[in-house]
């Protein structure tokens, strides 16, 4: 826990963090607005007070809620892991500007986020699906994703009985949003 | 029913294949005896009159006939020894340690479905195995096995050698092309350019040699180098058998130069299409090819069927059956069985669970192998071209061997150093060898 | 409510035809496959990677090879031998791994993880473990730590004996494979000895490890350290002497320091590059403070970097598992946990330094006892796109030669 850096932070980026800073182990957390991503970003990567020049993880969450993009980044100047969440995307139409502008190694990371969440990353060269077949329809990780549903819209269902789908009498989509404490 | 719907009604199946086969066989045979009785003089006479297309005929058939048990016999190897190398054991199942596998191999290649790939060429599909395998198989018609021994003795016997190889590109490229398929394609093109990249460092670094020798007859190259192991070509033309043996692995596509068949890159090149007997053609033909090389190095630098020194054999070993008279009977009666016996008595002596019969019989069949292994014995001191055959032969598998040792250690390397090795290396190599040779036969014939 | 598909009959043909319902017929033959998606290109590299210039054309290395590491399918644009451009194809091997991690226990997620890089395992489960140790604040003692550390080094000699196999495997040698092989079989039946299993694990428990070393691991283990310095230079004179190797590996496929860093790559790849980033010196967990040991770094980029500098790790993972033994304190194995574990909600991070690069788990709990979003960081998935940068410019032969060098395993990238 690396107080100096949290003051660092609040001192340069006070307006634009939309939550208090938490820290907890050995893990500093900073929420941003989505809009704010690339000037967050390109000042930590270039700021020589910061120098957070390795990504180590991008990856979408779905909160039941909203949606969310966690950044986590290392930068020698502080012994902590430094988590940036873009808080506040809208479930139904996720938008946030990608930093495959600094970091080319994160295209790949966003192909996942939109192919699991539906998240999409405006800038990124090349935002088709990465694990899921072109001409699917749903976003596998949100959790309003309904597997029956998905299933009986499967190409791959055959015509035998046993290449049928079957959908248990009692299914029914879990509800949309888990009340869930997670912010 | 009649009496014989009702018989064989009762007939068992083998019962039934019997009756049906009795009759068809016998008459076969009278229709045969007849077909020789009559025709048989007019026959012998014909081949009589023309003894060198006979031999032609009988020296080509024989060769066909080689290279399937050359083929086999390489394969087994290439498995066994390549496995030792790995520290696995190979096969070991079929056969004794495994040695009909690749019998078994021929075999299973024989029952595949044969189809051709839609799109392809089906005439050039079906052409391209065989024109590979005719390429190596008739290459080995000059090579000489022993002395008398061989298919052809023509004075360009060489250059014969080198042209017919050259034909397997075309098989190649028919096979790259008609198979309908961007793999093939490439693999093919790579074939092509490969071989046609070696042709001239292997036919310039033989060239050193017949300026030595003055006759490109193979027959003659191993008369010269008959006398002791210093008479080898390899002491007169080191460089010249270094530059033959490195291209002749390339032209063979073994490796380290055998890219066209990489399967970790291009699956399996050119016969990518190709399955069951089709392959087994490119199977067969690599491993003859195999073969080939080898005996072209052993007959070009190593001195052919010679031995290394002088060798005492053959000698003149006289015997004659007859004048034992009533003897001979005695011992037609009395050698086989007290053979039996002797070599039945310690196996049943040592192992006392094994019945006297079990016992006989081993001993029936180890004395017909020792009757055989002197019977070859005999044949080896008295016939020369049984020493030449095994000389040769062994020399030959040194080097196959050695081609097989060189694929289990060495990896590949990639087409334009391959393309590079040949045009930058072996050629000024070979070249140089040649200027050397024929300046050093100019200075010293002065 | 969702509509249920309701058969009008017991056989349905369906709307579109299949090529697998015998009653169906294709009118047009299939023809060529060309690897084109049957769509208009939907993104801006796909379309500059679809269309074909003069002289240039596709081919396909399907999932089915016998040389890619696992299921990867690879489309390539090649101009006659030389590769113009390159877009691998993922999700042959995607298992869902983290939807299924929300409907478990945080312990059955953790038995989710093993299979992810089941070269090894160990260091698949481990940040899984820390992270779930630091949502549930337990502290683990050190003679599990210890344990962890020596095990997961045992490991990571295992996966980079078998990289040495297999890159040479892809260049063409047979036999390095199997040598590589005898040497991860045995600390393979090491491991079995330690845990129980010869490949996935299972082995770190949420408070510490399954169970305490014992005698037949530590004979085993003993064996194999008086022998294993001489054993593996032994096997690496096999390739690094070998001038065929040597040549096609060296200036292929250099990968700069900025073009690393930009890339997100980590492990021996960056490494391999001129950064010295490791996980245990940048970022140090477990007991890393406490042991002795360098970080090997190489500052060509080549792919003869790479190779060289993953056996360098090995002789240095050496020195760690030795330092783990002499220094190995008494102690309990696994803290004392209780059976149902329910965390408080919030987030953790941990990332350890796999064979392959920095290994991540974020997991999120909200309250419950299972955890809310687990996701996982893979380094194959981020290194993976470095082929489609290095490659173009090279022979189709270097595909596999640079693939092979960045030693990708396919479960991992597909999860």
């Amino acid at each position: 826990m690396d107080r100096a850096f949290r003051r660092r932070l609040e001192l340069r980026f006070g307006d634009l963090l939309s939550g208090p800073i938490r820290q907890r182990h050995d893990e500093t957390e900073i929420r941003i607005a989505p809009a704010d991503v690339p000037e967050v970003m390109r000042t930590l990567h270039d700021d020589p007070a910061f120098r957070f020049e390795f990504l180590a993880d991008l990856c979408g969450i779905d909160t039941g809620r909203t949606m969310q993009v966690a950044y986590h980044l290392w930068s020698e100047t502080t012994p902590d892991w430094l988590r940036v969440i873009a808080d506040g995307l809208s479930r139904d139409e996720p938008r946030v500007p990608s930093v495959t502008f600094l970091w080319k190694g994160a295209e790949w990371m966003e192909r996942e986020a939109y192919d699991m969440f539906g998240i999409v990353f405006e800038g990124n060269r090349d935002l088709r699906r990465i694990y899921m077949p072109p001409d699917y329809r749903s976003f596998p990780l949100r959790k309003d994703f309904f597997i029956a549903d998905d299933a009986a819209r499967s190409p791959g269902a055959g015509v035998r009985p046993m290449e049928r789908t079957h959908v248990p009498a009692n299914a029914a989509p879990g509800g949309v949003v888990r009340h869930s404490k997670v912010d | 029913m009649s009496v014989v719907g009702s018989t064989w009604g009762r007939l068992t199946p083998p019962g039934k294949a019997l009756a049906i086969a009795l009759p068809v066989l016998t008459a076969l045979s009278i229709g045969l005896l007849a077909v020789v009785v009559l025709l048989g003089p007019a026959v012998v006479t014909f081949l009589g009159d023309n003894l060198p297309l006979v031999r032609f005929v009988v020296a080509a058939t024989a060769v066909l006939l080689l290279t399937i048990p050359t083929a086999f016999l390489i394969i087994y190897m290439e498995m066994k020894v390549i496995a030792f190398m790995n520290l696995r054991i190979g096969p070991d199942r079929v056969g004794p340690y495994g040695s009909a596998l690749s019998v078994v191999h021929g075999l299973k290649v024989l029952a595949k479905e044969d189809f051709t790939p839609t799109g392809a060429d089906r005439i050039v599909f079906t052409w391209a195995p065989v024109v590979v395998f005719l390429a190596s198989v008739m290459s080995l018609l000059v090579i000489p096995f022993a002395p008398g021994l061989f298919g052809q003795d023509f004075n360009i016997a060489l250059l014969y050698f080198f042209a017919i190889g050259g034909l397997s590109v075309v098989g190649l490229l028919m096979a790259g092309w008609a198979s309908f398929n961007k793999y093939s394609l490439l693999g093919g093109l790579r074939s092509a350019a490969q071989v046609i990249s070696y042709e001239i460092p292997l036919t310039l670094s033989v060239v050193g040699l017949i300026i030595l020798a003055g006759t490109m007859s193979l027959n003659r190259l191993v008369l010269d180098q008959s006398g002791s192991i210093l008479d080898w070509f390899v002491f007169r033309q080191p460089l010249g058998a270094l530059i033959f043996f490195i291209a002749a692995t390339a032209e063979a596509n073994r490796t380290p130069f055998d890219l066209t068949e990489a399967d970790s890159e291009i699956v399996a090149g050119f016969a990518t299409e190709y399955s069951g007997m089709r392959f087994g053609f490119f199977f067969f033909a690599e491993y003859v090819n195999v073969f080939i090389i080898s005996a072209l190095t052993v007959t070009l630098f190593f001195g052919g069927w010679n031995a290394p020194f002088d060798w005492p054999f053959p000698v003149a070993v006289s015997l004659d059956p007859a004048s034992l008279g009533i003897w001979l009977l005695v011992l037609v009666a009395v050698v086989p069985v007290a053979g039996t016996l002797f070599f039945a008595a310690p196996l049943w002596v040592a192992n006392s669970r094994l019945p006297a019969w079990q016992a006989l019989v081993i001993g029936f069949v180890l004395f017909n192998l020792a009757v055989v292994a002197v019977g070859l014995g005999l044949a080896f001191v008295s016939f020369d071209w049984v020493v030449g055959l095994a000389w040769f032969f062994l020399k030959t598998y040194v080097f196959v061997y050695t081609f097989v040792w060189m694929r289990g250690t060495l990896p590949r390397v990639r087409i334009d150093q391959l393309m590079n090795f040949a045009w930058k290396w072996l050629l000024p190599a070979s070249l140089l060898n040649l200027f050397v040779t024929a300046l050093a036969v100019v200075i010293l014939a002065k | 409510m969702p509509t249920r598909h309701e058969p009008a009959a017991p056989y349905e043909i369906p709307a579109h035809p299949s090529a697998d319902d015998p009653r169906v017929t294709l009118e047009e033959q299939l023809g060529v496959f060309e690897p084109i998606p049957p769509y208009p290109p939907r993104t801006e590299r796909e379309a500059e990677f679809y269309t074909l210039r003069d002289g240039e054309m596709f081919i396909n290395m399907g999932p089915q090879h016998p040389s890619t590491h696992g299921v990867l399918r690879v489309v390539l644009k090649l101009n006659g031998e030389q590769v113009v451009d390159l877009d691998p194809v993922l999700g042959y091997l995607h298992r869902g791994v983290e939807k299924l991690c929300e409907n478990a226990d945080f312990h059955q997620a953790i038995c989710y993880m093993d299979p992810l890089e089941y070269v090894s395992s160990l260091f698949c489960e481990w940040p899984a473990v820390i992270a779930f140790e630091k949502l549930l604040d337990v502290q683990v003692p050190r003679r599990a730590e210890y344990i962890r550390v020596l095990s997961t080094e045992l490991n990571r000699v295992a996966s980079h004996a078998l990289f040495m196999g297999w890159m040479a495997l892809d260049l063409g040698g047979l036999t390095p494979i199997l040598y590589s092989f005898i040497e991860r079989d045995e600390i393979v039946e090491m491991l079995a000895a330690l845990t129980g299993q010869r490949m996935l694990f299972n082995y770190f428990r949420i408070g510490g490890v399954n169970g305490d070393l014992n005698h037949e691991f530590m004979s085993r283990l003993g064996d194999w350290m008086s022998r294993a310095t001489e054993q593996i230079e032994a096997n690496l004179t096999l390739l690094n002497e070998n001038e065929i190797f040597v040549r096609r590996m060296r200036g292929l496929g250099v990968l700069d320091r900025e073009t690393a860093l930009r890339m997100a790559v980590s492990g021996p790849n960056l490494r391999a590059s001129g950064v010295p980033f490791d996980v245990r010196r940048a970022h140090p967990y477990s007991v890393f403070p406490e042991l002795e040991f360098d970080i090997p770094t190489r500052q060509e980029g080549d792919c003869l970097a790479r190779y060289l500098l993953r056996m360098d790790e090995i002789r240095q993972s050496l020195r760690i598992i030795d330092q783990c033994l002499h220094e190995m304190p008494d102690g309990p194995v696994m803290a004392r946990v209780p059976r149902l574990l329910r965390a408080r909600p919030g987030r953790a991070f941990a990332a350890v330094e796999g064979p392959r690069g920095l290994y991540g788990v974020h997991a999120i709990s909200d309250g419950t006892d299972q955890p809310f979003r687990m996701r996982i960081h893979d380094p194959s998935f981020v290194n993976l796109q470095l082929v489609p940068l290095l490659m173009p410019g090279n022979l189709v032969a270097d595909t596999m030669a640079i693939m092979a060098s960045l030693d990708p395993i396919m479960g991992g990238i597909d999860k």
